[in-house]
């Protein structure tokens, strides 16, 4: 290994002589710094709007008077999505999720309010955030750090003279990526750094072992991504004849990986597998729902059945002579079709979504981007099944608690009341407070490896590849 | 001379791969469109299907009772996706071109959103607009940055110096050169766009056209004024890929997240709760809470009475009623955050031309936030037309049947966004000439070697 460092030393060393290196070092400092303040300011700012309206709501809900707990039902709750911790490292999807849904009785509601749409058009420009920096900032300067490399060397004759001097190329490419990944360290220790800082700072030093594992690979991760473009770097800089040859492949490579390919990809992706349109989403529901019956009609012949079958096994002529509240009974099982035809639907429309993604996801093997990209906003809890896992928890909690006020309704409204109106027959307020507020559970580390291992083990592919590809070149490549 | 240089120009390989290779992603940017605006095309035609199966079928179904019927039965009013919306999709695929409500409270249903793959929604859209702002100026770019540096680090500027009369015409004719081919290549884009997404040739399409030349002007400019500062291939180069990625990455970013944080809109969220419980609480009050303030804001329905002590459609159209007015201030609050936004992103992109274009490419397509809120605008009155069309019919308790419900399908909203050319074009027209004009000083100064 001594050799690899010594060329590393040197590579240091002139790159510091640079002034152009050091200004764009600087000023990639300075926009780091940004994003990170800009990304600890949204998400205090948002997650104490959410928080507010969160708490208010639910004082809203407990503060009801007594009422029948249909009435209570359809009042129902807001679930307001609350921003992932890290985050404020990257911001992934967040500003194109919905922040806000409101949860009630017989119906799914979309997630609503997102940043996206709040946006002037802008957003299309991208976010600034940390890992918008390492991810799109930093191959490009690893690129203008790494062009000439060997280039410039092999422009000036003094490739030939390390050749003779008995330098292996291995060495000289191992050498040459070092000292680019060392100069690239000196924004990149500090970055994980501020991160580690500001993201225990913002749990007021209360990292869990999940999240502490988290950052790891997250830190991991970013640092592989940086290895394989400052092997690509010197790597083609090496198969190129001159110094300027090597920048237009390199800048051409970084356009194509990171500009122009994710945006193709998706495209693809989003053109072979349409989604449907809504009002075909929620007819098809509404269709499936009205084909076993409706919950809401005492004449539905389905619900008949249900209520002849009751009668019977209880003995009784009339539904009024039932031990417990009928309509309850027949809204609860309404709940439960309508909820199991709904998830299914929905699942299919998921799985367009995952198909969707599919392409971009497969894409990581033939752009390191993309694979950094999914890992980054699995790991940040910013991604597509974060927020898919939201949804599913609000509409779990949304079912229940659409349950819990029918089951409150059979066990305590007699079968005089006429409906919900009636103001006769009305619950005790106290029985609000027995629902259990909404709370989000961020999904653990171990789902997001199950959700993302494709992404993770493109990484892997990409190390395996370089070494391989450097083990090749340094049998075919010339000196001239 | 000047044809000389052409065809010494085009003869390049990498010249025509450049050319090709745009042109190329052009016409799948067109594509793109195309498939989309077909797509929100499938999905008016699917809403009006479907809304009159759903229409017919409650009809048959709630036939007794006009009150309940409309309880169910969603309208839908449409912001057509223009031809020309695919061309800069915009924020049309965030936000939802129909609306389908019900007469119930509004604000409770007007935000919901369409069906949508979050992650289509990140990685964005390769529409046309993507193809001008993000690559044109990449070939710009790799076409001039070294228009004389070249020449002099190969050693032949020193000939072409002597053969010429006048060296700033002679970088002038280079340019030009380089101009017209690239401005070809746009407008074979724009002229196929023509056929391909049945764009009719108006005002818009010729404003769109404009603002993307005077876009294309302004790269010139900037590539014009760094060639005229006399430095080596590689620091050109450096240069304005730095200004590249500074005005179409960093900056707008940058704009994005300033914005974004400065502008948060809680109010959303405030509306959001205060509709609920508009509608909500009245349930547990007394009938008069309600009715006072109804007849308040519709005295023509006063004399329409409302019993005591049994449910009526009045008394409960009216709590609905309430969730909508109860909720008007946080709702006006929110439309002035957004309408601040609006304001402050178009002022600051008056500096930043590649934000201009965006933001006035998705003007002229109706894809831009603008047109979203005027759709609002729109639904706000289609559905309070729609309430007054059917409160004294189910205030009077009209049979279902007396009305003519196939003439209920999806409405237009009638939208207005007339071209504003001024605005649109002189901050690119005002920053290509600052540009050239200083390019020009710059190249006046060059003495034959």
């Amino acid at each position: 290994m001594g050799k690899e460092i010594q060329i590393a030393k040197l590579f240091w060393k002139a790159a510091f002589k640079n002034k152009g290196i050091f200004l764009l070092i600087f000023f990639m400092g300075l926009l780091l710094a940004y994003a990170a303040y800009s990304g600890k300011k949204n998400f205090e700012t948002q997650n104490q709007i959410r928080d507010k309206y969160q708490k208010e709501a639910r004082k809203d809900w407990v503060n009801n008077p007594d009422k029948h707990p249909h009435r209570m039902a359809h009042y129902g709750h807001f679930a307001f999505r609350p921003k992932a911790p890290l985050s404020v490292f990257d911001f992934g999807m967040e500003s194109f999720f919905g922040n806000t849904i409101f949860l009630e009785a017989h119906k799914q509601n979309t997630v609503n309010f997102s940043e996206a749409s709040f946006s002037t058009g802008m957003l299309r420009f991208g976010e600034i955030s940390i890992a918008m920096i390492l991810q799109v900032l930093l191959p490009l300067l690893i690129f203008f750090l790494g062009f000439a490399a060997i280039a410039a060397e092999r422009q000036n004759g003094t490739l030939k003279m390390l050749l003779i001097q008995g330098v292996k190329w291995r060495t000289l490419i191992l050498g040459k990526s070092l000292g680019i990944l060392a100069v690239v360290m000196t924004l990149f220790i500090p970055i994980v750094l501020a991160t580690i800082f500001l993201f225990s700072g913002l749990q007021d030093m209360n990292t869990s072992a999940d999240e502490f594992l988290r950052l790891l690979f997250i830190v991991l991760c970013y640092f592989i991504y940086l290895v394989i473009f400052c092997v690509i770097a010197v790597l083609i800089s090496a198969i190129s004849k001159t110094p300027k040859a090597a920048l237009i492949s390199l800048i051409g490579l970084w356009l194509l990986l990171i500009v122009v390919l994710p945006r193709i990809s998706q495209a693809l992706g989003a053109s072979i597998y349409s989604i449907p349109s809504k009002a075909k989403f929620e007819s098809a529901i509404g269709d499936a729902i009205m084909k076993v019956g409706d919950s809401h009609n005492p004449d539905d012949p389905y619900y008949k059945a249900l209520k002849d079958s009751l009668l019977e096994a209880h003995q009784v002529d009339s539904v009024k002579e039932l031990p417990f509240n009928y309509s309850g009974y027949q809204m609860r099982e309404g709940e439960k079709i309508s909820t199991e035809i709904y998830n299914q639907h929905y699942d299919q429309l998921l799985n367009i979504y995952e198909k969707q993604n599919g392409f971009s996801k497969m894409m990581s093997f033939l752009n390191p981007f993309m694979a950094i990209k999914n890992v980054s906003m699995a790991l940040s809890g910013t991604d597509f099944s974060a927020f898919m896992d939201f949804q599913k928890q609000a509409e779990d909690y949304r079912y229940n608690l659409a349950q819990e006020m029918n089951e409150l309704q059979i066990k305590h409204i007699s079968n005089e009341a006429k409906s919900s109106s009636d103001k006769n027959h009305i619950l005790d307020n106290d029985h609000w407070e027995e629902v259990e507020e909404f709370e989000y559970k961020p999904s653990t580390i171990s789902q997001t490896f199950k959700n993302e291992w494709i992404s993770f083990v493109a990484f892997l592919f990409w190390t395996g590849f370089l070494a391989f590809l450097i083990h090749k070149l340094s049998k075919t490549l010339k000196a001239i | 001379m000047i044809r000389l240089a052409f065809y010494n120009f085009i003869r390049s390989n990498n010249v025509r791969i450049g050319l090709l290779f745009l042109l190329l992603t052009g016409v799948i940017s067109l594509f793109i469109g195309k498939q989309f605006v077909e797509k929100q095309k499938q999905d008016i035609i699917d809403t009006s299907i479907y809304q009159k199966e759903f229409i017919e079928h409650y009809v048959e179904f709630k036939k007794d009772d006009l009150g309940l019927l409309l309880y169910y039965l969603k309208f839908a009013l449409v912001n057509e996706t223009l031809p020309i919306s695919g061309l800069s999709i915009g924020q049309r695929d965030v936000n939802p071109q129909i609306k389908s409500v019900t007469i119930r409270g509004l604000e409770g249903q007007k935000h919901d959103t369409d069906l949508n793959n979050p992650n289509n929604l990140l990685l964005g859209n390769l529409d046309f607009s993507f193809v001008l702002i993000f690559l044109f100026p990449l070939l710009i770019i790799a076409f001039t940055f070294n228009i004389i540096s070249e020449e002099k680090e190969s050693g032949t500027w020193r000939i072409v110096s002597v053969q010429s009369k006048s060296l700033s015409k002679l970088i002038l004719q280079l340019f030009s050169i380089r101009l017209v081919l690239i401005l070809t290549v746009l407008l074979l884009i724009l002229f196929l766009a023509i056929p391909i997404l049945d764009i009719p040739l108006n005002v818009k399409f010729g404003a769109f056209s404009a603002i993307s030349i005077g876009y294309i002007l302004v790269w010139f400019g900037i590539c014009f004024w760094v060639v005229s500062l006399q430095k080596n291939s590689s620091f050109n180069a450096v240069v304005l890929l730095s200004v590249w990625i500074l005005l179409i990455i960093v900056l707008p970013a940058a704009v994005n997240n300033y914005l974004t944080n400065k502008y948060p809109v809680p109010e959303a969220l405030e509306m959001t709760l205060e509709q609920r419980k508009g509608y909500h609480e009245k349930w547990d009050k007394p009938k008069e809470a309600t009715m006072d303030k109804f007849f308040a804001h519709y005295p023509q329905y006063e004399k329409y009475p409302v019993p005591e002590d049994s449910f009526s459609w009045l008394w409960y159209y009216a709590m609905q009623q309430m969730g909508d007015d109860e909720s008007l201030d946080s709702n006006r609050e929110m439309k002035e955050k957004i309408a601040l936004r609006q304001k402050e992103s178009a002022a600051i992109s008056l500096v930043i031309p590649t934000m201009h274009a965006q933001l006035t490419l998705n003007q002229v397509a109706h894809t831009d936030l603008g047109n979203n809120m005027q759709f609002l605008n729109n639904l706000d009155a289609f559905h309070e037309n729609l309430r007054l069309y059917f409160y004294p019919k189910i205030f009077e308790g009209h049979p279902v049947e007396n009305e003519d419900w196939s003439k209920f399908t999806p409405e237009y909203a009638s939208m207005s966004q007339p071209v504003n050319w001024k605005k649109s074009l002189l901050p690119l027209l005002f920053a290509t000439l600052l540009l050239s004009v200083m390019g020009l000083l710059n190249i006046r100064k060059i003495r034959r070697l």
